[in-house]
């Protein structure tokens, strides 16, 4: 336990992971949760939210070498109801829509999402996690927890 | 459905040395919403019903419906950003 807390600790200092996925991962120790031998391994999983506990939002989180930071946290609920929405949208509207899309170089149609769509979506969200590191030193991460 | 946020609070600085906080109490406004949601509700009643006796199938109360469970889906949505680059503003929008 000691030498996870350590290693835990270390990866924090080197920066592999954050504050709030170490923290995470303290908490699943402490708690006796059952966790990967390799903390950084365990860190990811538990950035996802844990072992057990559904991810509820999405962060997204974008940090400039300029120093500029952005951070946003949508409920994956939102997500969820907004994709239903786009199934609710009346046939002219959603003709409209799609007529005013594609004028705009977006070719997609909204009547092609299904009202199973979003469960599925949703839960390939929940296992998402996207890591940019540019060339200039801009580091973008978006993952659900 | 869930009800709808209850507050939102803004907290935008410069540099530290200019700070607006705002609390935008949306609790407020509640006594006020069932008289817009019926309001809303009779007016999409009367396309829907206008546009079947036409002969065209509409579902304007559904999208009605659909855009108030969203609404009620903003909750705990946070936004920060910082933009140091520009004399280190900071912006900060939290649902509740």
């Amino acid at each position: 336990m000691g030498d996870d807390r350590s290693r835990i600790l270390e990866l924090l200092a080197a920066g592999k992971i954050t504050a709030d996925e170490a923290a995470r991962l303290l908490d699943a120790l402490e708690s006796g949760c059952g966790q990967s031998d390799d903390p950084e391994t365990a860190a990811k999983s538990g950035a996802k939210g844990g072992s057990t506990a559904l991810p509820k939002f999405i962060h997204v989180k974008v940090d400039s070498v300029k120093g500029d930071k952005i951070n946003v946290k949508i409920p994956l609920s939102l997500v969820r109801a907004g994709i239903r929405l786009t199934s609710l949208i009346p046939k002219q509207a959603a003709d409209q829509i799609n007529k005013s899309m594609a004028e705009k170089g977006m070719s997609f149609d909204l009547s092609s999402l299904k009202p199973e769509d979003p469960e599925e979506f949703i839960e390939a969200l929940r296992q998402m996690e996207i890591n940019v590191d540019a060339v200039n030193g801009d580091v973008i991460r978006v993952y659900a927890a | 459905m869930k009800c709808p946020p209850y507050a939102v609070s803004v907290r935008v600085a410069d540099d530290e040395r200019r700070r607006v906080r705002l609390w935008l109490p949306l609790f407020l406004l509640w006594p006020l919403l069932p008289l817009l949601l019926l309001l809303m509700l009779i007016v999409s009643l009367l396309v829907d019903v206008a546009s079947a006796a036409s002969g065209r199938r509409s579902g304007y109360t559904r999208l009605m419906l659909g855009c108030l469970r969203v609404a009620g889906e903003i909750k705990g949505t946070e936004v920060f950003v910082q933009a140091r680059s520009h004399n280190n503003r900071t912006v900060g929008l939290r649902v509740r």
